[in-house]
């Protein structure tokens, strides 16, 4: 192309590459930095140096350098295709994980064969907050070079599960309002609608202009935070305030059944206030 | 404040109890959750019925005290 002033040719020839790098980078997926293999981090590295020499080379030609993209495209593309079909391939390109530690026995000849003194080991497992290798149960090499640690049951922390308290299940809360506008499609994903947004936002006495993020759970809470951090915004409380009234309720039918003398009387009391504990047991756990 | 009207309070509040539940039951989207506000409400609804019958019961014969 000699009809163009050089720095022209530059611009164009930046523009078509940057084009062509950024689409060959969308094909080949989004993994991050940190979890490419060796395969994928040489071809960005060449992508890029070709992509690099060939925009302020006038002499060297584009042609080349997009046949040389393309292979170094193609290739790496193919080769990523076959790895998500055949796991013996799999295990060949991205490496297998290596077990380190094994019922609570560290395994020496694994450590050697990936080239681990027991300093790294012990460096990788103070990385996971083990400082004493016998509290680890399991513990496995990636190939990315990261050390996944099960700690032995005592070493784990405490969950619901183990305390065997039963809780509600829940959802993922959406986000409703942005910026002081509404999100229609996440606003229907929680099956509400704007009127029941506006009805809420006069219970708080705010205007939606003033919001500026809002979301709500899928029991219809709404949490709002808002552009002007000098107001104060009441937090949800119809829930805990429905239990203490239930459990109000509950201690004054006992307190009714106490001082009555009538013994009719006293039985209504004593199964209604039964009557309500049954009620606060069942739906407690809802409303924490 | 009379037996009777103590009691009546509690009538308010377990009717306050009872349609709270009934907006929450409408509200959440989770179908187990529902099913409990459910079972309550009916729980409820029916110390409401007791109550309401024992407040007939005291009407009468409070004007004797």
């Amino acid at each position: 192309m000699p009809e163009f002033p050089e720095w022209i040719e530059v611009i164009l020839r930046s523009l078509v590459l940057m084009v062509v790098l950024f689409t060959i980078t969308k094909i080949l997926g989004s993994k991050q930095l940190s979890q490419m293999n060796v395969f994928e981090y040489i071809t960005g590295v060449v992508l890029g140096g070709i992509v690099a020499i060939n925009t302020f080379d006038p002499n060297s030609s584009i042609i080349y350098a997009i046949i040389a993209m393309v292979i170094w495209f193609s290739i790496p593309y193919v080769v990523q295709k076959i790895t998500l079909k055949s796991k013996a391939f799999r295990n060949f390109m991205e490496g297998k994980s290596t077990v380190f530690i094994q019922d609570g026995k560290i395994m020496e000849d694994n450590l050697k064969k990936q080239g681990y003194s027991t300093d790294d080991l012990l460096e990788k497992l103070r990385e996971r907050d083990v400082f004493l290798a016998a509290d680890v149960e399991f513990a496995v090499l990636e190939p990315d070079g990261t050390l996944n640690v099960l700690p032995k049951r005592e070493n784990r922390p405490l969950t619901a599960k183990d305390l065997g308290l039963k809780l509600a299940p829940q959802k993922e809360p959406q986000t409703i309002i942005m910026d002081g506008k509404v999100l229609y499609e996440s606003l229907a994903n929680l099956n509400l609608n704007l009127t029941w947004l506006e009805t809420e936002l006069e219970k708080l006495n705010v205007s939606i202009e003033n919001v500026f993020l809002g979301q709500a759970d899928t029991d219809g809470q709404l949490y709002v935070d808002l552009y002007d951090d000098t107001i104060a915004v009441p937090t949800p409380n119809e829930k805990p305030l429905l239990l203490a009234t239930m459990k109000k309720c509950q201690a004054d039918l006992e307190l009714f059944a106490l001082s009555t003398e009538n013994p009719q009387s006293k039985t209504l009391y004593k199964t209604n206030s039964k009557k309500l504990k049954v009620a606060i047991d069942k739906i407690e756990k809802y409303l924490k | 404040m009379t037996v009777g009207s103590e009691v009546k309070g509690c009538y308010a509040s377990v009717k306050n109890i009872e349609a709270t539940l009934q907006i929450l039951k409408n509200k959440t989207q989770n179908v187990e959750s529902q099913q409990a506000f459910q079972d309550a409400q009916q729980i409820i609804s029916e110390v409401k019925e007791s109550l309401n019958q024992q407040i007939i019961h005291l009407t009468r014969e409070e004007p004797q005290y």
